[in-house]
């Protein structure tokens, strides 16, 4: 009976270590400077102007990214954020309830849990507590307007305004 | 009966790396398409103003000297309905013409012993402009030099 003869075991002659150190290197300078995962709670669908000035905010962990769009047939806009992990509608005010969620959701940040001026622990203030106003370009001030306001109830002072980069 | 094979099967070629480079290349794929590094997007910043008729709403320290506020009017023209500027004595649609006016005002003010941390620049639009023009004007004081710049509110 004739066997099937092995095929032979060829040694492979290229070294592949350079490589893989390179490409370890490469994979530890992207782990390092790749932001994955960071959820903002943007709104990539709006439509926000171009800039040529603008800075970069390095820590947006004490932000609070606010999506603002004009409502057709409303002098009122819709306002969303990222609250407890979740994008929710937050109105200026509650037609039904009379509650103002904008308001109470920027205090809450602003101001701690008790919604007021000084306080310790889960009530303490947050002075360095940074607004981002995500807008639509073609919304006019009016539906901008309330939400400074609100912003200015709350006694948030550093407000930002978000923009795309523009091209020269 | 010998199998002959056998006998040229290499022990001293190392591990096999191959497996290795595969997961190693899947994962730099995956970081280079999945990251985000330099963002197309930035932010102005705005201090809001520290006057009780701001934005900034709070209420002013005794003692406390305002800063020298510049105004800036916002409207649409109501013909053509492109945003037109107006401050000191010049109106425009030009945020070029807008920025060079705001410059001479600035270094009139720092002449008068007024710093540019003493400066503050207010913008009041008008309810109808649109989000874009605002920001063209804002854009237009930073380039001037000025460095606290805010949206005035009518409350």
């Amino acid at each position: 009976m004739r066997r099937h003869r092995m095929p032979d075991v060829k040694e492979g002659n290229v070294n592949v270590t350079p490589l893989i150190d390179i490409v370890m290197c490469l994979i530890i300078f992207f782990m390092l400077v790749a932001k994955i995962g960071i959820d903002t709670g943007a709104d990539q669908a709006i439509v926000i102007p171009t800039s040529f000035q603008g800075l970069a905010i390095q820590d947006m962990g004490n932000t609070l990214t606010l999506n603002v769009r004009a409502v057709a047939g409303s002098d009122q806009p819709m306002v969303s954020a990222l609250v407890g992990g979740v994008v929710e509608e937050l109105k200026l005010v509650d037609p039904v309830t009379g509650h103002k969620p904008l308001l109470a959701t920027l205090k809450n940040f602003r101001l701690g849990k008790d919604l007021k001026q000084g306080g310790a622990n889960e009530n303490a203030d947050n002075p360095e507590f940074k607004v981002i106003i995500r807008g639509d370009e073609s919304m006019g001030y009016q539906f901008l307007e309330p939400v400074l306001i609100t912003c200015a109830e709350a006694r948030v002072k550093n407000v930002n305004f978000n923009t795309k980069r523009a091209t020269q | 009966m010998k199998i002959q094979g056998a006998k040229k099967v290499h022990y001293d070629s190392g591990p096999n790396m191959t497996p290795l480079v595969d997961v190693v290349m899947v994962i730099l794929i995956f970081l280079m398409l999945a990251g985000s590094f330099v963002s197309a997007e930035h932010f102005l910043v705005s201090n809001l103003p520290v006057v009780q008729s701001g934005a900034g709403g709070e209420q002013l320290p005794p003692g406390f000297i305002p800063d020298e506020p510049i105004d800036i009017r916002v409207d649409n023209n109501p013909t053509t309905g492109v945003m037109v500027a107006t401050t000191g004595k010049i109106q425009t649609s030009d945020p070029a013409a807008l920025t060079q006016q705001l410059r001479a005002m600035r270094v009139k003010l720092n002449a008068t012993g007024k710093s540019d941390d003493k400066l503050q620049v207010k913008i009041g639009p008008a309810k109808n402009v649109k989000y874009k023009d605002l920001v063209a004007v804002y854009e237009a004081a930073l380039n001037a030099g000025y460095k606290k710049v805010a949206f005035a509110t009518s409350h």
